[in-house]
């Protein structure tokens, strides 16, 4: 029969891997679950039979539970971030079922992961900021900007807004930091979000005049005018943010109340 | 058809967990012996499996947690025992009343899968 002492090594040394469960496991059922092992341990030990052999199969077995309530305990705590990566996931699916099946569409490995990035941290930074405000409005005003930020940083990262040129393009990138970092210091609540996407907005308007006027070799391809209307395309959906924005930073009206009679 | 089912079938570990309560309260080392000797050796489970279903079924609410004592046939650690619900017992029940409506759909059908195999061999 080995030595109490080797029972209790082995009884020390799953207590350590008990630890390695969430919390609110380990507080609920590692003192019964050392205990049952140990009980184990000693009816293996009374019947002669060698502890090793048993402690690797349980100590494995016990690690597979561990892994499963890890496991359970992060998608629980972070529904969300798991829903967005799989999302992600399926959204990437296209271009790459889209490549299989023809030649038109041709990324390499850099582009999945930066779109898996972009669209993964859009949608992480709406869960982030969206509940802060609690109405719909508000909501639909993150989701909005969202959005825009995303094809904005798509599209010029794709193709450019602005043709090829590297600076007039850059200034796009400006617009959605200046909106980032405005929106941080508003902390993010409504009335400062919604000041901060109006300045948004009028920088994004003036991004293609300024490089019409100071970045001359600027390529605007396929055309000045059609340049303009998608930038005013964008222009607007950081308006419409706004406004919704301010919408959600507006009360409910009172209604009126009847003033009651005076006594006689 | 489709058929609703307001019980879905209950894994092993659960169903021989609620059957080796159903006699009584237990700790988690008598909870395992009851159920290798309930299916003959043929369900072992570690701490790890046992715990977890424990966890799921007191969340479920087919268990709960009864005292803390010492059980008199094993050292003086204080250990924790469970207990079957009303919940729990009425899961059983219905899980039990599932298997044997099977095996009579299989008493049924047993001679019909039969009959082929008889009518070869008597060729």
């Amino acid at each position: 029969m080995p030595p109490k002492d080797s029972l209790a090594r082995y009884r020390r040394w799953y207590r350590q891997l008990l630890r390695l469960y969430p919390r609110a496991f380990r507080e609920r059922f590692a003192e019964g679950m050392e205990q049952t092992f140990h009980d184990l341990c000693r009816e293996r030990a009374s019947a002669g039979q060698s502890l090793f052999g048993f402690a690797l199969r349980t100590f494995f077995e016990t690690s597979a539970g561990i892994v499963k309530e890890n496991s359970s305990h992060f998608i629980t705590q972070h529904k969300n971030i798991c829903r967005i990566a799989i999302g992600t996931g399926l959204v990437l699916l296209i271009p790459l079922v889209a490549m299989l099946v023809s030649d038109e569409w041709n990324w390499d490995p850099f582009d999945f992961l930066f779109m898996g990035a972009l669209l993964f941290g859009t949608g992480l930074t709406y869960e982030l900021v969206a509940p802060r405000g609690g109405t719909f409005a508000y909501r639909a005003a993150v989701a909005i900007a969202c959005a825009t930020g995303l094809f904005i940083i798509w599209v010029n990262a794709a193709v450019g807004i602005i043709g090829d040129e590297e600076l007039a393009n850059a200034m796009f990138f400006g617009v959605i930091v200046m909106g980032f970092l405005g929106a941080c210091r508003a902390r993010f609540h409504p009335r400062g979000m919604a000041r901060t996407l109006l300045w948004t907005a009028a920088a994004q308007t003036l991004v293609p005049l300024i490089a019409l006027t100071w970045v001359p070799e600027a390529d605007f391809a396929p055309g000045v005018v059609p340049v303009m209307r998608l930038n005013m395309v964008f222009a607007v959906l950081w308006i419409i943010s706004a406004l919704l924005f301010r919408c959600s930073a507006t009360p409910p009206a009172k209604s009126p109340q009847i003033e009651p009679a005076p006594s006689p | 058809m489709a058929v609703s089912q307001p019980n879905p079938p209950l894994t092993p570990a659960v169903l021989h967990i609620l059957l080796a309560l159903a006699s009584g309260e237990r700790h988690g080392y008598a909870i395992m012996k009851q159920v290798e000797a309930d299916s003959q050796g043929k369900v072992k489970m570690g701490p790890g499996t046992l715990y977890g279903s424990i966890g799921r079924m007191i969340d479920a609410g087919l268990i709960r947690e009864s005292d803390k004592k010492v059980d008199p046939n094993m050292d003086d650690e204080r250990r924790v025992y469970y207990k079957i619900t009303a919940l729990g017992q009425k899961t059983l029940a219905a899980e039990l009343q599932r298997y044997r409506e099977v095996v009579a759909v299989a008493k049924r059908l047993a001679p019909i899968q039969l009959a082929p195999h008889a009518l070869c061999h008597a060729t």
